[in-house]
């Protein structure tokens, strides 16, 4: 083919395959993933069912050096298709297998059982003060997609080895995202990643079929709860702005870390549990629920995240971004979208009320108080 | 029939049987004057023919029987390997050939010096130099305890016309040789690859292909690859070391190693292996691979001959304790054949 001979439209080249191991991972629940290549970087999106989906977008700014060469609409006519030009001049999408892709990067992650031994124990004694893996230089990762239709090219070198995996690149499935509307905003709210992976995964623990979200103004303070209900219960985790740190965990009736770490007598302390609180009805609390299963999907973008914004849209479709540092002073993000479960209207309107209760609505200062269970909803088991 | 001789290097021997072990449960040892063989030919996959100069393992070395003083045995590798590992830290261990009710079995007897006295008075024994206390305690005379434990294996005697069928499988002369990078960090990359043919074959319709590729050639690369569906990765080494055939070994001298496959391989192909020329290529099944790997443990160096298309045969050489670099290859010649055409050829060559 003609397109054989001219420059790759990709090239990046990453001095840590780690790196995009870490951001991949996170929406590595899925047996294909779509890429999509633009001026600004890689995104990877997961899409399950239509009712979820993931995307990881390595910036440019993470690989030591990115070309890519927006194929020409003129050179279109590759691969006997005569598309339009419109739909060429976009930029390249396609799909590969992400649990092959995440397997290749790891490829020498903890390999080398050298590693474990000191310099004179190891078996080749070849290491100087030059050697990659004392530079820091192994894990040398390049990727490449030479032209339509090719496969993504990922070349690993370490030391004396080389690792080359060519993924096949298959058409694109889906092409439409969950809509979200930025501009439309019902909610948004930013907290430290770790803490809504310990709500979610202490939610985890029942088992439970759906999350609900509620947000609202209590006393002119936010209020922010996550709770699950499945067969064997619910639980709920509160996160209020009001002394303490941490999120009160009101299924357990005292609050292990609550009261002890922080003193009450800063309320207004700067480490507020909750960094933005964004309600644009204030008077109405926000509640939409979620298939808890889809959520917990993101418990690894969770568990690594610095932060992370909470976002639902008028329509109750939830956003969550993450940020996440990668290496000091670099972030990534990676977000996830979730589009609602239909309400069941009997339950709304009085459950609405019973969700006013349980964090004592600040009066008290170290919010353990909120544990005493009222509608009995709160057994864990 | 008898055979009585003391272990010499119970370490060696633990390991040994533990790497035979992972690939069949099974061994046929014969013993004879000058060796002991111990071979492992399973249902499919890779046999080993390991060959051991007496005094690898053992001395105070007894053999006797009346076909020539070879005995062959029937030996199931996991109770040898039980028995072995309880000497670990034995002063001493003997093993005998014996009968109880009729049986044979291999009796291990293990002596162990148990030192409860200074242990009190030594608290920090553990970092000290074991055989110091040893004498010590022996001067001391009533400082030290021995205890004897006997380890029953049992086993089969083989006759003769049993094994008569039994072949070394020969090999032409191979197209590589080469010397393996550390056989762990092979097996790391070799485990995820398999790993990667089965997602690959979950995502896909075809069935499980587990089957690695495997290749080297005259300039030092070792390339081990694998296709499925989603994907096809290859990892390549380079800077291995191809060494020199010795023209005393070799049938025809000189002349016989200017004919040699292998000389002709040395044309072909580059040390930076992006050629595609100049491979020696052997198809192997993925977790069959993963257990020859695990030889690792032994720490020994390792010759893999390629015979295109045909044959690959290990020769592990076991590390030398006094760091003797000569002599270690001729310690233990330790062959693993994977043979995925079942016609032999001659194999004359040695390393």
């Amino acid at each position: 083919m003609e397109d054989d001979d001219e420059l790759p439209i990709l090239t990046v080249v990453s001095s840590s395959a780690r790196q995009l191991y870490l951001l991949l991972r996170c929406v590595n629940f899925s047996e294909k993933a779509h890429v999509q290549i633009s001026d600004e970087g890689l995104k990877f999106s997961v899409d399950e069912a239509s009712v979820m989906e993931g995307s990881a977008f390595l910036d440019k700014s993470l690989f030591t050096s990115y070309t890519y060469r927006s194929p020409p609409p003129q050179r279109s006519q590759h691969a006997d298709s005569d598309e339009e030009d419109s739909e060429i001049t976009t930029n390249p999408t396609f799909q590969i297998s992400l649990p092959s892709l995440l397997e290749t990067l790891q490829i020498f992650g903890l390999t080398d059982p050298n590693n474990s031994k000191p310099p004179w124990a190891r078996d080749n004694l070849t290491s100087t003060a030059f050697s990659n893996n004392v530079l820091g230089m192994n894990n040398m990762c390049r990727i490449s997609y030479s032209s339509f239709g090719a496969p993504l090219a990922v070349v690993l070198t370490e030391a004396t080895i080389r690792t080359t995996c060519n993924l096949t690149t298959y058409e694109p499935a889906f092409a439409d995202e969950i809509p979200f509307d930025r501009q439309s905003l019902a909610f948004k709210t930013i907290m430290r990643g770790t803490w809504l992976f310990d709500a979610i995964s202490e939610l985890g623990s029942t088992n439970p079929e759906r999350l609900t979200l509620v947000a609202r103004v209590a006393r002119g303070k936010p209020y922010f709860a996550l709770s699950a209900s499945g067969p064997l219960g619910s639980a709920r985790v509160e996160f209020n702005n009001n002394h303490n740190h941490n999120p009160v965990h009101s299924s357990r009736a005292a609050a292990p870390t609550a009261p002890s770490g922080t003193e009450p007598t800063d309320p207004p302390a700067p480490t507020n549990l909750l960094e933005t609180f964004q309600l644009s009805t204030p008077d109405t609390p926000l509640r939409s629920s979620y298939k808890f299963a889809l959520i917990q999907k993101a418990a690894r973008a969770m568990s690594v995240a610095t932060k992370v914004s909470i976002r639902a849209d008028t329509q109750g479709v939830l956003s969550l971004q993450f940020m996440i540092e990668v290496e000091s002073g670099k972030v990534s993000f990676v977000d996830f979208r979730f589009v609602p479960l239909v309400e069941d209207e009997s339950e709304t309107g009085e459950d609405g009320e019973r969700m006013e209760t349980i964090l004592g609505d600040g009066e008290e200062g170290s919010g353990s108080g909120g544990g005493t269970e009222d509608e009995g909803e709160g057994e864990e088991m | 029939m008898r055979f009585k001789a003391s272990i010499q290097n119970i370490t060696t021997f633990t390991k040994l049987t533990a790497s035979l072990n992972s690939l069949g449960p099974l061994a046929w040892v014969k013993l004879s004057d000058e060796q002991v063989c111990f071979t492992i030919i399973p249902e499919q996959g890779t046999q080993v023919w390991a060959v051991l100069s007496i005094d690898t393992i053992f001395e105070t070395y007894t053999v006797q029987s009346a076909a020539n003083n070879v005995i062959n045995l029937e030996v199931p590798l996991t109770s040898l390997n039980r028995a072995l590992k309880s000497a670990l830290n034995a002063t001493s261990a003997q093993i005998r050939l014996t009968k109880k009710d009729n049986l044979p079995l291999l009796a291990l007897t293990i002596a162990t010096t148990s030192s409860s006295n200074s242990y009190a008075a030594f608290p920090t024994t553990g970092a000290n130099n074991e055989d110091g206390l040893n004498t010590l305690d022996a001067s001391f005379g009533g400082g030290s305890r021995e205890t004897i434990v006997t380890q029953e294996v049992p086993v089969r005697v083989l006759g003769p016309d049993t094994v008569a069928g039994l072949h070394e499988p020969q090999c032409r002369e191979p197209d590589v040789h080469i010397i393996l990078p550390p056989l762990m960090q092979l097996k790391s990359i070799s485990d995820r690859f398999t790993k990667l043919a089965l997602l690959g074959a979950r995502s896909g319709t075809t069935a499980s292909r587990t089957r690695l590729e495997v290749a080297a050639n005259m300039h030092g690369c070792l390339r081990m690859s694998i296709k499925t569906d989603a994907m096809s990765i290859s990892s390549v080494w380079t800077d291995l070391n191809n060494p020199e055939l010795d023209p005393g070994q070799v049938a025809g001298g000189d002349i016989g190693i200017a004919e040699h496959p292998s000389t002709r391989m040395k044309q072909l192909g580059s040390a930076d292996g992006r050629s595609e020329e100049g491979w020696a290529t052997v198809r192997i099944d993925g977790r069959d691979w993963g257990k020859v790997m695990s030889v690792g443990r032994l720490g020994g160096r390792v010759i893999a001959c390629f015979c295109h298309e045909h044959a690959l045969i290990l020769y592990v050489y076991l590390p030398n304790d006094n760091g003797d670099d000569e002599s270690v290859l001729t310690r233990l010649a330790w062959r693993f054949f994977h043979l995925p055409i079942s016609s032999y050829y001659d194999l004359h060559t040695n390393f």
